[in-house]
């Protein structure tokens, strides 16, 4: 359609474009979202047949400068100690997602009142618990009522299984003393609305062929799409145009043929991730936006916030059964969340327990730690390790620094010729800080639950999984790039809806707020629709 | 030559697999070598070209140090020959046992007599998936007991 202008064009089909789409189809407007990556095929996924423990390292890999796959664009996070992981396809990052869910804190969204440090939201959890609730209807939420961490909320779907690991690991903070609490997983534990239960596969990290993982591709867009929705896959965005007025009028895209066209639109929509969106608005330069579309304030790309991982293993002396479940979801604890200032820094993190390895991880594991011999006697030390480990990713709140950001690499570029992103980022010292307080309770807690031997890797390198505050929220458009509804400030029929738009990135998986948020503003434009460039 | 080694090759490095992997002595887990491996590893080295030299430097170079010492080659040397001359060939090629070692656990710890080994079902996860028990939510007690853990505001 070169000449028809589309109500509403979304660029990203990832967990906020989805959630956006979806709501949005009860206008009956024209929506139109533009994905660079393609339909998955879930009867591909790795977990159907034998080479599934590698492909995770290659074509499923969490990293787009190693997979190899033509929809992805490289990333320069040279200057990084953390690295980008994501995915471009129909659901985007949600296809590799681990499906933890958690939501964020009150307190997460008042820093500056409470903690002095960072900054306020312009918005709160009581204006976002129904967007929360609705999230959760809409991706099948697995939990259990009753976590005194958080204000009281309801979850879709029972619990995913403890296991005996999961056991074992609930004991060990049963006697320290501390908070633990069954996952908040996206991951239908029973039939839901379509999708097969959970089967305990494994690595829900490269994609579900169960199709329990709630990956949007299997949520949100089959009914989007139902409601009228086009969704037009293998379509790269180069840039976002604008009219005389400086008002976006749509994008120049690349086709899965290579061929550039432009689509008109009334309204744009970002849903880029925190690392994609900055790419797009620098990318997409006018005599009106010099420096960038939306980016009189300066902050497009400034305040890149990851969150810092570390990971901590344990070895232990009885087989836990740790290849089955989902890799990522078993319990958690935020006993250390809440911003206690004798611990040396502020804010906190939570703990995430992980299933244990699969046969090849453990060989690998071994081998790299010197604890696995090759020749004589490679069985029994390879059985000294197999089935024995069990451990957590502990994710630690990052803040907001504009010294950390993303910017166009001068050289680098994608299939199509787009200018790359280039991350600096560097860990402020409250996140060494509460790296270093996390690995010590890590390793304290899987002690006490039974470890003989801990290992620690902090920061995890490979655990740029959250990308966020590249175009954050605010009232005030000096400091901040959309107001609290996602409107850039400077460009009233652009809006931004993923992780971008943080303002503090909380100390939990991010996926579930992107969503909440995505709703909220759904909501607000349908709200404004009168008087939507007011 | 069906796996791109010749067969003087593929039988050294058949030889050389169960030096790194033997049969567990319980027989419940193969030696790597017995696996047959060898096209595993011939696919890794055409797909590498930073192993390729390196394995087939070290195959040679084992291959000229083995007939040294026997005509049939060094899958007839007995057991302390064969650990004698990976020794040596440390020395003179460092980068073929370290990139042959990472080849065959790759090529190993997928394979389904392996994995059955293991105690575990010799299939891909899916469809059939496992059994996990739901596990005793009771040990939440004494955390349900305690105060909320969040801030109001």
């Amino acid at each position: 359609m070169p000449d028809e202008v589309v109500d509403v064009l979304i660029v990203g089909s990832g967990a906020a474009g989805a959630a956006l789409a979806w709501s949005l189809a009860d206008t009956r407007m024209k929506i139109v979202c533009l994905e660079q990556g393609d339909w998955m095929d879930p009867a591909k996924y790795p977990t159907t047949a034998m080479d599934w423990q590698l492909r995770g390292f290659g074509d499923m890999g969490l990293s787009p400068n190693g997979r190899g796959r033509p929809e992805d664009y490289p990333i320069n996070d040279s200057e990084s100690p953390i690295h980008v992981s994501n995915f471009n396809a129909v659901g985007g990052s949600t296809i590799l997602y681990a499906a933890h869910f958690p939501r964020f804190h009150p307190a997460d969204f008042k820093v500056r009142t409470l903690d002095g440090i960072a900054d306020d939201w312009p918005i709160d959890y009581r204006l976002l618990e129904p967007y929360y609730d609705e999230n959760a209807r809409m991706m099948g939420v697995a939990g259990l009522e009753g976590d005194p961490a958080y204000p009281p909320k309801k979850p879709t779907l029972p619990p995913v299984p403890l296991g005996k690991l999961g056991e074992t690991l609930g004991r060990g903070f049963n006697k320290l003393g501390w908070h633990w609490w069954p996952s908040d997983s996206a991951i239908a534990t029973r039939e839901y609305e379509g999708r097969a239960p959970c089967i305990n596969l494994g690595p829900c990290i490269t994609g579900c062929a169960q199709g329990a993982k709630a990956s949007t591709d299997v949520t949100y867009w089959p009914v989007a799409v139902r409601r009228g929705v086009e969704l037009w896959t293998r379509c790269r965005v180069r840039e976002i145009t604008v009219d005389e007025n400086g008002m976006a009028d749509g994008v120049l895209y690349y086709d899965a043929e290579g061929v550039e066209r432009k689509q008109k639109a009334e309204v744009v929509v970002v849903a880029c991730n925190g690392v994609g969106t900055p790419r797009l608005l620098l990318n997409s330069v006018s005599s009106h936006f010099p420096d960038g579309i939306a980016n009189r304030s300066g902050l497009v790309g400034k305040n890149l916030m990851f969150h810092p991982y570390a990971m901590v293993m344990g070895l232990f002396d009885e087989p836990l059964e740790g290849y089955k479940g989902p890799t990522g979801c078993c319990i958690m604890s935020q006993e250390f969340y809440e911003t206690d200032p004798s611990r040396g820094f502020l804010r906190g993190y939570t703990m995430e327990t992980l299933r244990g390895m699969a046969p090849l991880s453990t060989a690998l594991w071994g081998m790299s730690s010197g604890q696995l011999s090759s020749g004589e006697g490679h069985h029994e030390s390879y059985q000294q390790l197999w089935d024995r480990t069990a451990g957590m990713v502990v994710i630690c709140e990052d803040l907001p620094e504009e010294c950390n950001q993303v910017t166009l690499d001068p050289e680098l570029e994608d299939g199509n010729g787009i200018p790359s992103p280039r991350i600096d980022y560097r860990l402020s010292e409250n996140s060494k800080k509460m790296l270093e307080h996390c690995v010590a309770r890590g390793k304290e807690v899987l002690e006490a639950a039974g470890a003989r031997k801990t290992y620690a890797e902090a920061p995890l390198g490979v655990a740029g999984w959250h990308l966020m505050g590249t175009a954050r929220m605010g009232t005030d458009p000096q400091k901040s790039v959309v107001n609290e509804w996602g409107r850039c400030h400077d460009v009233k029929n652009l809006f931004i809806i993923d992780g971008s738009i943080f303002v503090t990135a909380a100390g939990v998986n991010p996926t579930n707020t992107i969503q909440a948020l995505s709703l909220y503003i759904a909501d607000k434009i349908k709200q404004n629709l009168a008087n939507l460039f007011d | 030559m069906a796996s791109g080694f010749s067969d003087a090759e593929s039988s050294t490095l058949t030889s050389v697999l169960d030096e790194i992997i033997p049969p567990s002595r319980d027989g419940k887990l193969p030696g790597a070598g017995e696996l047959g491996l060898v096209d595993y590893i011939a696919d890794a080295v055409e797909k590498s070209p930073d192993l390729k030299p390196a394995i087939l430097e070290g195959l040679s170079t084992l291959q000229d140090l083995s007939g040294g010492r026997s005509s049939d080659g060094f899958s007839a040397l007995s057991k302390n020959e064969k650990a004698e001359l990976l020794k040596e060939l440390a020395t003179t090629s460092p980068a073929f046992l370290p990139g042959l070692t990472y080849q065959t656990y790759l090529g190993y710890y997928q394979h389904p007599r392996v994995l059955e080994g293991l105690g575990i079902p010799g299939r891909p996860p899916h469809p059939k998936g496992y059994e996990l028990e739901v596990g005793d939510l009771g040990l939440l007690d004494p955390v349900r007991a305690r105060p909320k853990r969040y801030r109001e505001c």
